[in-house]
């Protein structure tokens, strides 16, 4: 018997009765996004009708479509790609698929997606070690804002999931930095894969996007 | 038999050969899932006949739960296509008679044939489209099947090649422009030249005609020559004996 998964996230928003579905750092996936905007999401047009009936192969066609990134934009609408983010949240994908989507070259906002769910979902550790080398992707991405469209990079969006707490509109759950994950003795130190990369990064962090 | 075509599917995005490959395993694998469940039946059949109860099949205890529940060719195929909401719009429909007032029937805005069921607005026709009322209705369940690291491979092998194949067609429609570009500028680089060699031409003409007109009155660069050609008992030395 194959296993299935819901069309929708209504069953898993069910607030009667507990939830008893997997669990994304002991709470309900869905959870992890704050209610105002995961209502906006499931009340959106393309929630309704491009993101229902989707499982993590089919989410593909819509992830290699995607031509922005962002939380909100207009009037508090929400974007394709976290309405994406929501979906995955509902499917929960298993590692190997994400690191699949990750590591894909063709599709870079495929590479930010998952990148996104990852930060969210995955233990620390996991999540430096999956995102830092995607720091030598220097490909540019467009980012759809309450206030337009700006012009970033795969590597400065990654620098930011691993930096702020607030990326998308989405708070992000907390993190400790990697040198406290070196402290724990959780992540080895970092090799410099690309020297300038790392000499770059120091002091600069957040202030990119201003450009 | 193959699989039941989704409601969803799109023929226009003709993914169809990626999905037949799917369709043999699943019927394999079904045919084994029926053949087990029906021993598991006569099973349970034989059981209840011991026990000396009277066996209800399952599908008749949940019709809802077990047996449509996994029932893989009735699960719904995420939409391939982009639902076509702008079908009905700016068309009068004739609205049948004592339909006015449900939403029942034809009417103008979205109507859903399988259900016979009218819209207003395209949010409400597709929340019908992904309804339970729906998907029964055109013998769908409200299961999709869940994704291994199989298929979701399989589905980015083939929209990598999708993509390479969309490259290559623009790539070559860029080459075809630039060959363009490249004729036109080419012609307009040969028609510069023509106007520059023409223009030169009139220059030199002008030159020569104010050059016979100096030895003549032997001034300027040419007195030199002027003089040479006194001095040696000759005129015309110069630019007039090029004429
Ligand atoms: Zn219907």
């Amino acid at each position: 018997m194959s296993k299935t998964d819901l069309p929708d996230a209504k069953a898993m928003l069910d607030s009667r009765g507990l939830y008893d579905g997997p669990t994304i750092h002991s709470m309900n996936p869905l959870l992890l996004m704050e209610k105002i905007i995961r209502e906006r999401i499931i009340d959106s047009m393309y929630w309704k009708e491009q993101a229902w009936g989707l499982n993590a192969a089919t989410l593909l066609d819509r992830a290699v479509e995607l031509q922005f990134i962002g939380g909100q934009y207009a009037n508090q609408k929400p974007t394709p790609f976290i309405c994406l983010i929501l979906k995955m949240l509902q499917l929960n994908p298993e590692r190997e698929i994400l690191l699949e989507y990750v590591q894909d070259e063709d599709f870079k906002y495929l590479r930010v997606l998952a990148a996104f769910y990852i930060r969210l979902a995955w233990p620390a550790a996991e999540i430096y070690k999956t995102l830092e080398p995607l720091m030598a992707d220097y490909r540019k991405i467009r980012l759809r804002t309450q206030s337009g469209y700006k012009l970033t990079f795969v590597d400065e969006f990654i620098d930011e999931l691993l930096t702020k707490e607030r990326v998308c509109d989405i708070a992000l759950p907390r993190m400790p930095t990697r040198a406290q994950l070196e402290d724990m003795d959780e992540l080895e130190p970092r090799e410099p894969l690309v020297s300038d990369v790392d000499s770059d990064e120091e002091g600069e962090e957040g202030e990119m996007m201003e450009e | 038999m193959s699989k039941p075509k989704g409601v969803y599917d799109n023929a226009a995005t003709g993914d169809t050969s990626f999905r037949r490959t799917w369709d043999r395993e699943e019927y394999a694998q079904k045919a084994a899932e029926r053949q087990s469940r029906e021993a598991k039946e006569r099973k349970e059949r034989y059981e209840a006949k011991l026990a000396g109860k009277k066996y209800i099949p399952k599908s008749e205890v949940d019709a809802n739960a077990e047996e449509t529940r996994f029932d893989d060719s009735r699960m719904i195929e995420a939409r391939r296509g982009r639902i076509r909401l702008d079908e009905n719009l700016n068309k009068v429909q004739i609205v049948p008679l004592g339909t006015t007032g449900s939403r029942r029937g034809k009417g103008p805005g979205y109507y859903c044939e399988a259900c016979d069921l009218n819209f207003t607005n395209s949010l409400e026709y597709v929340e019908h489209l992904n309804s339970k009322q729906h998907l029964n209705a055109t013998g769908q369940t409200d299961v999709v099947e869940r994704a291994t690291l199989e298929m979701v491979r399989e589905r980015l092998i083939w929209l990598k090649q999708r993509k390479h194949e969309q490259d290559k067609a623009e790539e070559f429609d860029l080459a075809k422009r630039l060959a363009e570009r490249k004729t036109i500028e080419e012609q307009e680089r040969l028609e510069k030249k023509e106007r520059k060699r023409i223009k030169k031409e009139e220059t030199r003409q002008k030159k020569v005609l104010t050059a016979t007109e100096t030895s003549e009155q032997t001034s300027g660069v040419d007195v030199d020559a002027a003089m040479m050609a006194r001095m040696m008992g000759f005129g015309g030395f110069t630019s007039t004996k090029t004429r």
